[in-house]
């Protein structure tokens, strides 16, 4: 088998021609206006955007088992709450504890999910969306449509402006998307569980036979994703500072858009961690850098939703085009 | 030709009556006339004439059910229809504002909506490798940020001339004239999917796009024109809305696309296609609609509301695929 | 030591309201290739099942090397050394091929998995099986006949002391399944006991010392292969005796009924002419891949083509789509029932008059008693085991469904050519001979017959003329007189020998 050239092998991986695209962007935004380059700027966008970049590991493992989760904001939104409210009426005071029952009460959002896809075989657009109702109701109901403030908050909206966690040098909310990227790039590569995952979105019926308990994948998989939605409650509440009933409202439709950007495919199977970050970094940069080159913040929506649409048809044609020519290469 | 063995085949259908009754469909009415006595008991305002008032608020979103069934009988789905209602009322009032009679503004708005639809389905039929979530995801984004960008910074336009809109608002007796429009839209929609060639075909491509096709039926044509009608009564939706809320928004109709999907699936019309009655979808959204008047009516928190109908919704789902595994284990 | 390293008895398997297996029973032997055979629905595959730990059977027990045991998933059954290469490989197309070797037996250190490790093993595997391919290869990537070689690989690497090949050799071409059967020599030296399931004889004579015949779910009986011959074979298959497998009617041939000139698309086909006559059953044969299918598909519309012309009856028609070709009465029976055949949810009344709903359509309504009856009247016409028109597709048997493809096409009326494509893939014996008979009878109505099959022996028992296809292109010629195997395979693989050296 012949050698590919690196520059072939540029054009055939997802990840590198992402990693292209945002060097690119990045610099023509930087000529532009220099002032994107800068490390307090960056910091910016990193922070803000750290619920969508975790997320989308979330969903980059829903979507790899050909799933898909649109509830996600609503169980955000209702960890978020329920932690914002546990502080306000001062239930609570630690921050740890905050975030670690932020993680239960997703965990369990999540397993609730999980239970009634893999056990009760329903789809999972069509159980994710009443779960979005629901948790979405709960957000509102158990604070009887109230919500946190800042100062309810006390001592945890701080942690989204310190920075120890990451050594008095990088933000805690970066830190905290840091490791998650660690953590979810180890078990993706290398455990079982992680290649267990691409195995059932690859062929859930060989997996089944070579072993696999292919519910039990399921469940994890929402589990995790509600874990994730869970500490995103948490980390959106601190840094906006406040927790509402209709947070991130939305949300969901973003993620996906990164993660479909980042080059998972929909119908399970293809994805990578690695994608995942790029879609989403990707997304970042143009929603922050649409106002410094001079577009109206009013078009950035539409800005935004042609360059998803754009980017997946022109990957289909691109993918056309590629095939064709393998085609005439064909010995006839 | 062959047939020598002589073994005859029938073609009578059997047990017809039984088999309407303990349909899906059946078991919907049963639940409907349980909704109507519930909300009686609950509510001593819970009369006739007083549903059929507070109908026409509820009513604009089963105009979008009629397509969506469609839609999702095909095995597709279309999550951009929020942003169309929003679009098409925007346009509406816009172009009613600048002088146009109210005749033709209503017709501009229906364009406008069929344009948006006829935009999805035509990509879709050009990139059939691409899933319809993804690209209804894009336009989503795009039509309500074309909105957003016409309404300007205010982000509302009410009409300056609210004549006409009052005039579709009308009554004939107690009878709303939507809800008329409701009716005769119900009875077509339901016709053409049980007995005529368009229906068939929706049936044939939602269980088998490849067989469909290879059996000569136009599936570019067929799909085409399902887009395009869900926009056409997006259009038709954004209209009343206007007319029952004098108003367009940047947030009109946000969330709409899940109610449809959520009333058809409720109706047994599952978004994996092929499966389910229009009868279904209609009876659904009825008992819906009647749930939230009532339940409303005794100043329920419309958020518990929603609630209900999440937990609804899935149990709907849910229950079938419980029932089923138990009468196969008791087979075993 | 027991006799057997593998005896199931008295193994019973019940499905909500059909008995799958009833009282089978099955021995096997230390180191011996052992066949299956029945037709399709006899019970082979769920029997497999049954072996794998897929299904547990209701009644009966299974011994390893004399002791009882009890599977209670497919992984006991891995655990007990058994390994199965299923009819469809069972493969993820978007791993590697390493990692669908290794798939639940991973080589892990402290929870991580070793991939440099793994990938070289795998190497391994594959080196020893002469594969032409790399372990960290994309397994979607990989050929048919590659992608079980992996499967191959994968139940190596198990070290199953008991592999079972289900089908192995449906989708290999001659080639391809000549190194398979040295494969299996070699595993048989090894010392492993081999299960093997197939349709075609070769692959029995080939290989198999001893064969069991399942017929309707029972235990037929065993029997040593080299004292059993084939016509007694096949009438414990099918239970009947079958006297001729290819009643090939005389027909004299009408004029030109059809005819494709040039036709080229780029990649899949090049200057490809083809005629056929009124009466007339052609053959378009070569090798899976030479382009035989995409050239009739290109033909009906279904695919585009970028040179070529199409002549009917003298007159050239332009056909863009399926929905023109069904207008202009040239019919295609699709090779692959299951994805674009029939609709296997649907009721075989509503499959077959899927492409006539025009005829029932009065004021724009559909006729639905207008529809069964004649439905009803097509499926009798061609013989349908079945009970009513509501039965779905997905409850026949592959033979009867393609019955049910032939009756669609019966259909339209309008219909001058009939394209079958593959039409006895998958079809047991009984149901094949009735297929050739309506094949028959078409050419005898005058119909022009376009049948694309890689199975020699029917292209040789029904044609009256044959192409021959190779990389894309008609590569040979032949009259009925001249129809010989040696002669076919000859023009079949006329540049391919050479290729597969270098590939």
């Amino acid at each position: 088998m012949e050698k590919k050239s690196i520059w072939k092998r540029i054009a055939d991986s997802r990840e590198a021609s992402l990693v292209i695209v945002l060097i690119l962007l990045c610099a023509a935004v930087s000529i532009r206006n220099p002032a994107f380059m800068t490390l307090s700027n960056l910091e910016e966008i990193l922070k803000n955007n750290a619920v969508t970049m975790i997320l989308a590991l979330g969903m980059l493992c829903v979507l790899l088992i050909g799933g898909i989760d649109i509830s996600i904001a609503s169980t955000l939104a209702f960890t978020g709450m329920s932690v914002g409210l546990l502080f306000k009426y001062g239930y609570m005071g630690s921050t740890l504890l905050g975030f670690l029952l932020a993680l239960v009460i997703g965990a369990v959002c999540g397993f609730i999910i999980g239970l009634v896809i893999g056990k009760g075989k329903v789809t999972p657009i069509i159980a994710t969306m009443g779960f979005m109702y629901i948790y979405r109701g709960l957000a509102y109901v158990i604070g009887n449509s109230q919500w946190a403030g800042a100062d309810a908050l006390g001592d945890f909206k701080n942690f989204a402006l310190g920075k120890y966690l990451g050594f008095g040098v990088i933000n805690n909310v970066i830190m905290v998307t840091v490791i998650c990227y660690i953590i979810f790039f180890f078990v993706m590569k290398w455990t079982k569980f992680g290649r267990n995952i691409y195995a059932v979105g690859s062929n859930e019926e060989a997996a089944a036979i070579s072993g696999i308990n292919v519910s039990r994948v399921k469940i994890a998989v929402y589990t995790i994703m509600g874990l994730l939605s869970g500490l995103c409650g948490a980390l959106a509440t601190t840094v906006y500072a406040s927790a509402q009933p209709d947070m991130q409202t939305g949300k969901e439709m973003d993620v996906i858009a990164a993660c479909v950007i980042g080059g998972v495919s929909m119908s399970g199977g293809k994805g990578s961690v690695g994608g995942a970050l790029l879609g989403s970094l990707i997304l970042a940069v143009i929603a922050k850098a649409l106002p410094l080159v001079g577009i109206n913040s009013l078009a950035q929506n539409t800005v935004k939703g042609v360059l998803i649409v754009v980017v997946i048809i022109l990957n289909v044609i691109t993918k056309r085009v590629m095939d064709k020519s393998a085609l005439e290469r064909r010995e006839m | 030709m062959a047939g020598k063995s002589g073994r005859t085949i029938s073609a009578t259908p059997e047990n017809v009556w039984k088999k309407q009754i303990f349909s899906w469909e059946g078991i919907l009415v049963v639940i409907f006339l349980a909704v109507i006595v519930l909300c009686k008991l609950l509510s001593p305002n819970y009369t006739f004439v007083n549903v059929l008032r507070e109908m026409p608020k509820y009513l604009t979103e089963i105009f979008l059910l009629f397509p969506m069934a469609y839609i999702l009988m095909l095995g597709e789905i279309d999550i951009s229809v929020g942003s169309i209602v929003c679009l098409s009322a925007t346009a509406g009032c816009l172009i009613s504002n600048a002088g146009v009679p109210f005749g033709a503004a209503a017709v501009l708005t229906l364009l406008v909506g069929a344009a948006c639809g006829a935009v999805n389905g035509l990509i879709l039929v050009k990139f059939p490798e691409l899933p319809s979530m993804i690209i209804t995801l894009g336009t989503q984004i795009v039509f309500r940020g074309i909105a957003e960008i016409v309404l300007g910074s205010g982000g509302s336009v009410s009409p300056t001339n609210m004549d006409g809109y009052r005039m579709i608002a009308g009554k004939i007796g107690p009878f709303p004239y939507i809800f008329f429009l409701v009716i005769i839209s119900a009875v077509i929609f339901a016709v053409v999917s049980a007995k005529m060639k368009y229906g068939r075909s929706l049936y044939a491509i939602g269980s088998n796009r490849r067989t469909a096709f290879y059996s000569g039926i136009r599936v570019n044509k067929v799909i085409f024109i399902a887009y395009t009608l869900m926009g056409l009564f997006a259009g038709i939706a954004g209209l009343f809305l206007t007319s029952a809320t004098y108003a367009a928004n940047t947030t009109t109709g946000k969330g709409f696309e899940m109610d449809a999907i959520a009333m058809a699936v409720f109706g047994g019309i599952a978004t994996t296609g092929g499966k389910g009655r229009m009868v279904g979808g209609v009876i659904s959204a009825f008992i819906i609609i009647c749930l939230r008047i009532g339940l409303g009516q005794i100043n329920m928190n419309s958020q518990l509301i929603l609630v209900i109908i999440g937990i609804l919704l899935i149990c709907a789902v849910l229950l079938p695929n419980i029932t089923g595994s138990l009468r196969l284990k008791k087979r075993d | 030591m027991s006799e057997y390293v593998l005896e199931l008895k008295g193994i019973t398997k019940i499905f909500p309201g059909v008995k799958a297996l009833n009282q089978v029973r099955f021995q096997l032997r230390p180191g011996e290739v052992h066949a299956l055979m029945g037709e399709n629905g006899a019970g082979k595959s769920t029997f497999i099942k049954v072996i794998t730990g897929v299904h547990r059977p209701e009644e009966g027990e299974i011994f390893l090397e004399g002791r009882k045991v009890e599977f209670k998933g497919p992984r006991d059954a891995q655990a007990a050394g058994i390994a199965a290469v299923y009819q469809h490989p069972t493969s993820y197309p978007d791993l590697t091929v390493t990692e669908n070797i290794f798939m639940n037996h991973e080589i892990k250190k402290r929870g991580m998995i070793q991939w440099k490790e793994m990938n070289r093993e795998a190497q391994k595997y594959l080196d020893q099986l002469d594969a032409d391919f790399k372990s960290t290869a994309e397994m979607g990537t990989l050929s048919v006949a590659q992608q079980q070689m992996v499967e191959i690989a994968k139940a190596v690497s198990t070290h199953a002391k008991i592999v079972i090949l289900d089908e192995p050799t449906a989708a290999l071409t001659a080639n391809e399944s000549e190194k398979l059967y040295r494969i299996v020599d070699k595993l048989k030296d090894e010392g492993v006991s081999i299960i093997f399931i197939s349709h075609r004889f070769e692959d029995m004579y080939r290989l198999a010392t001893r064969v069991t015949v399942f017929r309707d779910s029972q235990y037929i009986g065993t029997y040593e292969v080299d004292k059993i011959t084939n016509a007694d074979l096949i009438r414990q298959m099918v239970g009947r005796e079958i006297s001729d497998l290819y009643p090939k009617p005389e027909v004299k041939f009408g004029k030109e009924l059809f005819r494709i000139e040039r036709f080229t698309r780029t990649g899949y086909f090049k200057d490809v002419s083809i005629s056929v006559k009124a009466g007339e059953i052609v053959g378009l044969t070569g090798l899976v891949g030479a382009g035989r299918t995409e050239v009739m598909e290109a033909v009906c519309g279904i695919t585009g083509f970028d040179e070529g012309r199409v002549f009917l009856e003298g007159k050239e028609m332009r056909i863009k789509n399926p929905t023109d070709a069904g207008a202009a009465g040239i019919i295609l029976l699709p090779e692959d029932r299951q994805k674009t055949g029939l609709i296997m949810s649907w009721g075989l009344g509503r499959n077959v008059t899927l492409p006539i709903l025009d005829k029932f359509i009065h004021k724009g309504l559909i006729d639905e008693k207008e529809e069964r009856s004649l439905a009803k009247q097509l499926l009798e016409d061609v013989d349908t085991k079945a009970v009513t028109v509501f039965d779905p597709a997905s409850s026949l048997s592959g033979g009867n469904q393609q019955k049910v493809v032939v009756a669609k096409a019966l259909a339209q009326d309008n219909m001058k050519v009939v394209i079958m494509d593959e039409p006895t893939k998958g079809v047991d014996v009984g149901a094949k001979a009735e297929i050739y008979q309506i094949m028959g009878e078409l050419a005898q109505k005058g119909y022009a017959i376009i049948m694309i099959s890689s199975e020699m022996p029917e292209i040789i028992g029904m044609c009256d003329r044959v192409y021959v296809m190779c990389s894309g292109r008609v590569t040979g010629e032949l009259p009925r007189a001249e129809l010989a195997q040696e002669k076919i395979l000859e023009y079949a693989m006329e540049k391919s020998a050479g290729k597969e050296a270098t590939a």
